[in-house]
């Protein structure tokens, strides 16, 4: 990201919260929402630096199908990435990964 | 980018501006897309949506500084790679709140339709449309100059 207010989720976790049993690998999936496909293919390359090719299919995915799984890591780093991705108004939530 | 400036009539951007304001008015205080939390806790989604409230005010607020006093002298307004995130997601913001507010009872289709022209939509509804179909043009020029590769 080259922008310097896009990038961080909040850090206001309060620490005194019980966290629940959580996954090691989360998904950043980006559902259906108003904006233009080249906007938002725009945004997928910037925000998580995909090649053009890989965020027109995951776009093109989640026009046809309402939905698409554009990430999988370590939960901190989807927070922050779905963070990025509402502020450039494209609906995103975060998912544990199922596995089996 | 390299800086583009844009010259507009302007007494056929100035009933728009009037949509604008109005909606970015709403946008003081609604995020333009209903945010999605990780967290359930009431504090951490305070600071989530108030994070995401801030960023949008400043990016509606970068918009709006295009049509200044300057503009209504000569109707240009000026694009450069200072400015180009910012208005891109104002864009966005704006025309979702546009398309939230007044066009909600048109068909998707027509909404969606790139080339549709304002005398495809009832009269009440016109002038917002302008604004809607303004708006993605400003964001259609930055994208091509942004990075060709994107532009459709």
């Amino acid at each position: 990201m080259t922008d310097s207010h896009a990038s961080t989720a909040p850090k206001a976790r309060p620490e005194t919260t019980p966290q629940p049993q959580r996954s090691e690998v989360w998904r950043l999936v980006v559902l259906d929402d108003p904006n233009r496909m080249n906007y938002a293919v725009m945004v997928l390359r910037r925000v998580l630096g995909m090649e053009e090719a890989r965020a027109i299919k995951h776009v093109l995915e989640v026009h046809e199908t309402g939905r698409s799984v554009v990430w999988t890591g370590n939960r901190e780093q989807a927070e922050a990435y779905m963070f990025a991705l509402q502020q450039w108004h494209l609906t995103a939530i975060i998912q544990p990964h199922e596995t089996g | 980018m390299k800086q583009v400036e844009i010259k507009l009539n302007i007494s056929a951007v100035a009933p728009l501006l009037d949509v604008i304001k109005q909606a970015a008015d709403d946008l003081r205080t609604t995020l333009a897309i209903r945010a999605n939390f990780p967290e359930e806790d009431v504090e951490f989604i305070e600071t989530w949506t108030q994070d995401l409230m801030a960023a949008q005010n400043s990016d509606v607020r970068a918009l709006l500084g295009l049509f200044d006093a300057e503009f209504f002298e000569d109707g240009a307004i000026s694009i450069d790679s200072n400015n180009c995130e910012s208005l891109l997601r104002g864009c966005a913001a704006l025309r979702i709140r546009i398309a939230h507010r007044w066009l909600h009872e048109l068909p998707v289709e027509l909404i969606e339709d790139e080339d549709a022209s304002v005398a495809d939509v009832p009269e009440d509804v016109r002038l917002p449309f302008a604004t809607y179909t303004f708006l993605d043009q400003i964001q259609k020029i930055i994208l091509e100059h942004l990075n060709p590769a994107v532009a459709e």
